[in-house]
């Protein structure tokens, strides 16, 4: 599957869409542009751009396509998911269990499960940055971390 | 006088302690940041922005800016020792800083390097200094129909350097309006694609945006990969270029800074266009250019030069016209309008303080980074030593956290996660961010000038043709874009020719 028709059709589907979001909003007239009139704009060129990547990506078939699956060929691409949802638990259980114990435990499962580093040093690196931050943000900068739960 | 007068009130300001110490951090961090691959400048930048809202306007610039420059002397580090560009400026370095490391000259070409960015940003700053006010009483001759041409023309002139396909960074552009458009319109009070979520009132907001895209994605990409890092173990020493380096590179550094310099000043240019071309012009008027890349000493000053020169140029039309040369100004762009300082043709009237207190804490800057950069060589060399897979997951939580303090809000951490994930598949499927957050920033100003010149017109988009300086400004626009496209039509027409000669 060509890589540039596939985000091309994926990007003229957002232009087409925005465009009718600006009309929502009302575009005004030229002596008087409406709050769509921009946005309308941006859409319009979005459109036009994308139709103009999809036709290059069907004009130089000849030549070597960008196909979806090289993308990630020969790439680790399970780490980056594996961090990507990491950080997603990390922010749906921010508020619920506080920011330290949180951070806490997405760094130690970055070290010790996506990096397999020891023991001593998935909980000791962790542990110390959490003990410098609560010093830093805490208590020098009273800034007002999510406590979660367990109070801090 | 004046320029005497607005000489020393800058040293006044950039002199007081705070302005210092934030100066050194901005440097240091720089510097830091230059030497490690993995986090650029727009990034770091982006994950200080939050730093800057509880300090004074001028000396969050002066942080931020020193972030900027400092990067530029840390990039040559790694390019010399680790054949590895520590930020994309320093891409050329490695070409023959890395070939002199191996034949044992390791420490002059770090010198060269060090001493070349030193008399590059002196210059530089001298320049700035001499070339910003002239440059003032021409943009006060500029009106919205101007602003909005020259910001279409800083577009075009991005997207024509674009690395990869000149189309998909006009796409970008595309993208970053739109995405500059979300949140209140300020002359109607009208939300626009809000979706009911009462924190995007205020819109997406520039450090989630650059933090995703310049920091998250870039974690993303780098963990899948697996990258080698050769670190010289030979001790690096003689780190003072002897008389006979000296003479050969003083013409390539005067020459890299004066290039870099005006490049800069291009909407679109910057330190990465700067370092190109002027490598590109020592080899050209070289008598032995087939020795570069193998470890010529001006292959290493003339790029080292331009990129800090250049730094210092793009301030200019920051500073005078408030329109950013490239990403970086596009984000202190945004550090200033969170201090509702609106930079232009004003801003040198209205916060004279900011203005030459940011310039003058450059040449204190510069003076900081060459410390920094030859002693601390050693120190440099270590932090080279510390592996990715302790690097990213603190990256990360920097970013977490920045994220975080902007609001206290987790709408800011899911934006910028977000972003994350759409920065990583645009740079898979080979989208440049630059454009998009250049494009974001500008979209307030770029919209106001337009609707305005509408109002003007009475509708009709005649005025922006009408007025000299806007039509320059379209026709150079216009003329790039049809220069990218003639070696299009020219190739195609050449291989229809050479596929009808083979048919028949």
């Amino acid at each position: 599957m060509n890589a540039d028709r596939v985000s091309s059709l994926f990007w003229l589907l957002l232009g087409l869409i925005t465009m009718y979001g600006s009309v929502q909003l009302g575009l005004g007239t030229l002596r008087e542009p409406g709050s769509g009139f921009m946005a309308f704009l941006a859409g319009f060129f979005i459109s036009c751009i994308a139709v103009g990547i999809f036709l290059q990506s069907i004009i130089r078939y000849r030549g070597t396509p960008l196909q979806i699956k090289v993308l990630w060929a020969g790439s680790s691409w399970h780490r980056s998911f594996t961090i990507g949802l990491l950080t997603l638990g990390f922010i749906l259980a921010l508020e619920g269990l506080g920011f330290f114990i949180t951070s806490f435990l997405l760094l130690f499962c970055l070290f010790k499960g996506v990096e397999k580093l020891s023991w001593g040093k998935a909980v000791l690196i962790p542990a110390l940055t959490m003990t410098i931050s609560y010093v830093v943000f805490n208590i020098l900068l009273k800034s007002n971390l999510p406590r979660g739960i367990f109070g801090f | 006088m004046d320029f005497f007068a607005n000489f020393m009130a800058g040293f006044s300001v950039a002199l007081e302690p705070t302005n210092l110490m934030f100066c050194f951090l901005g440097v240091f961090v720089g510097t830091l940041i230059g030497v490690l691959p993995g986090i650029g400048p727009v990034g770091t930048m982006a994950i200080l922005l939050p730093v800057t809202y509880g300090i004074a306007p001028t000396t969050a610039i002066i942080m931020l800016a020193g972030i900027y420059y400092g990067a530029q002397y840390g990039g040559s580090t790694t390019s010399i020792l680790v054949n590895i560009p520590g930020e994309a400026a320093s891409v050329v370095t490695c070409l023959d800083g890395y070939q002199m490391a191996l034949k044992g000259r390791a420490g002059p070409a770090l010198g060269i390097s060090a001493f070349g960015s030193f008399i590059a940003g002196t210059f530089g700053v001298i320049g700035l200094q001499l070339l910003a006010p002239p440059l003032v009483s021409v943009a006060l001759r500029f009106g919205p129909p101007e602003y909005f041409s020259l910001m279409i023309l800083g577009f075009v002139v991005l997207t024509y350097l674009a690395q990869k396909s000149m189309a998909k960074a006009l796409m970008m552009a595309g993208v970053g309006i739109l995405l500059g458009t979300i949140g209140l319109d300020t002359m109607t009070g009208m939300p626009r694609f809000t979706f009911n979520i009462p924190e995007l009132l205020d819109g997406v907001g520039l450090a989630p945006l650059a933090m995703g895209l310049f920091g998250i994605s870039e974690i993303l990409l780098n963990v899948e990969k697996t990258v080698k890092q050769e670190l010289l173990t030979t001790k690096v020493k003689g780190l003072f270029p002897n008389l006979q380096d000296w003479k050969r590179s003083i013409g390539a550094i005067l020459r890299g800074t004066f290039s870099g310099f005006f490049l800069g000043i291009l909407p679109g240019g910057g330190a990465v266009l700067g370092s190109f071309v002027s490598y590109a012009l020592e080899k050209r008027i070289s008598k032995t250019p087939e020795e570069f890349g193998k470890g010529m000493i001006e292959g290493v000053a003339a790029p080292e030069a331009a990129n800090n020169a250049a730094s210092q140029g793009a301030f200019i039309p920051l500073l005078t016209l408030g329109i950013p040369a490239n990403v970086v100004m596009a984000i202190l762009l945004g550090a200033l309008m969170i201090h509702n300082i609106t930079p232009g043709p004003m801003l040198v009237k209205e916060h004279p303080q900011l203005f030459w207190g940011v310039i003058s804490s450059m040449y204190l800057g510069n003076i900081m980074l060459l410390v920094l950069n030859l002693p601390l060589i050693g120190l440099w060399v270590q932090l080279l030593r510390v592996p990715y897979a302790l690097l990213f997951p603190m990256i990360l939580y920097i970013c977490l956290i920045g994220a975080y303090v902007i609001n206290n809000s987790t709408m800011d951490v899911t934006l910028m996660f977000l972003f994350g994930v759409v920065g990583y598949f645009l740079r898979k499927f080979e989208y440049e961010p630059a454009p998009l957050v250049l494009a974001y920033v500008l979209t307030p100003l770029l919209e106001t000038a337009l609707r305005q010149s509408l109002i003007l017109s009475g509708g009709t988009f005649g005025i922006f043709v009408s007025r000299p300086i806007s039509a320059t400004c379209l026709v150079l626009a216009a003329a790039l874009l049809l220069s990218s496209l003639l070696p299009m039509i020219r190739k195609k027409r050449e291989t229809l020719v050479a596929e009808a000669e083979d048919d028949s």
